[in-house]
């Protein structure tokens, strides 16, 4: 069965290399968001099961919209995927309840980690 | 008035531009960040190409209080070579000794202040521009060198900046971003000044990039 996934990022390219460096066995059925609102009301709509979030973007940033989504379901598995690798930033958004962050541009190997890390909270029953 | 001489780049290969500068300057802001030992919220950049031959009407166009702006100014050498002109608004070097030094900054007065001032604006920037275009060059697999950054002021140097540094055919990648220190703002402006050869590698570069990808 395909896991549903939201990928969050305002920049077309940066979304693109993402959808490249996930794990070519597993099956996925994508849908993506240009900025942290249309990624929030995306989540209310698809429920993903896996969200990738960037978090420097217009309209509403990415920090704002994984509260939001953290609200909604405190289980939600965000993984946030970023420039902004100040220390600081990666505690803060753990401590918001991001799932991992991915440093940017992603590598196949971590992507793969961190999906593999998802699904097996989400077979455990933790999501 | 439109600067943008865009039509060098395809749609996409500015998006990978953009994306690639994103990071770059991500990782400059995390070296700032630890220097300071504070928490810069980072904006949303905006990128640009510009002709050289354009830049100081689109400095005049895009920077409040340009002639009061200090810029740092620093050379490096790879297959992308060129000039980077890290450009602070007036005030932004007395913010940052503030956040830097303060206690020097409280102490010291006039022509010690300025030397200070200049001294903090060329630790930030070499910080910046270093940070910056390593991890782009590292990212499009190439190495350079860096000249030492030195400090300019808009004013005083108008005329010989742009006579000495910008060739008329050049091409001048233009950043702006906000950098946020807990509630300080400030505007921040990076203008990578590049000769012909080098936007011609940064073109295949990019795409040699996104190759990973593909």
């Amino acid at each position: 069965m395909a896991r549903k996934l939201l990928i969050v990022d305002d920049s077309p390219i940066a979304r693109k290399i993402l959808k490249k460096t996930l794990p070519k066995e597993e099956d996925f059925e994508i849908s993506e968001a240009i900025n942290g609102l249309e990624g929030l009301n995306k989540f209310k709509e698809i429920s993903p099961d896996i969200t990738f979030m960037d978090l420097t973007m217009p309209v509403m940033d990415g920090q704002e919209a994984l509260e939001e989504i953290i609200k909604i379901d405190k289980n939600a598995l965000v993984i946030v995927s970023t420039a902004d690798v100040q220390p600081k930033s990666i505690e803060r958004v753990m401590s918001l309840g991001a799932f991992d962050v991915v440093k940017k541009p992603p590598k196949h190997e971590r992507i793969k980690e961190v999906v593999f890390k998802a699904y097996e909270k989400i077979n455990s029953g933790g999501q | 008035m439109n600067m943008s001489h865009n039509g060098d780049f395809s749609e996409e290969e500015l998006d990978i531009l953009q994306e690639v500068m994103n990071i770059a300057f991500g990782q400059a802001t995390s070296d700032l960040a630890e220097l300071i030992d504070i928490y810069v919220v980072l904006s949303v950049p905006e990128i640009k190409l510009v002709q050289a031959e354009k830049l100081p009407g689109y400095i005049e166009e895009t920077i409040k209080d340009y002639k009061a702006s200090s810029i740092v100014s620093q050379s490096y050498w790879g297959k992308f070579k060129g000039n980077a002109l890290l450009v602070f608004p007036l005030g932004a070097g007395r913010e940052l000794i503030t956040m830097l030094d303060p206690e020097s900054g409280e102490s010291a007065s006039g022509d010690q202040l300025n030397v200070l001032e200049k001294e903090t604006l060329i630790e930030v920037g070499n910080i910046l521009i270093g940070a910056c275009i390593g991890k782009l060059t590292e990212l499009l697999k190439d190495h350079v060198t860096y000249s030492p950054p030195s400090v300019i002021n808009y004013n005083t140097s108008e005329s010989s900046l742009f006579e000495n540094i910008i060739e008329p055919n050049h091409t001048a990648i233009t950043m702006k971003t906000v950098f946020g220190f807990e509630g300080r703002d400030i505007n921040g402006y990076l203008f990578l000044v590049n000769d012909p050869e080098s936007i011609k590698w940064l073109k295949m570069a990019l795409h040699t990039f996104m190759e990973e990808y593909e």
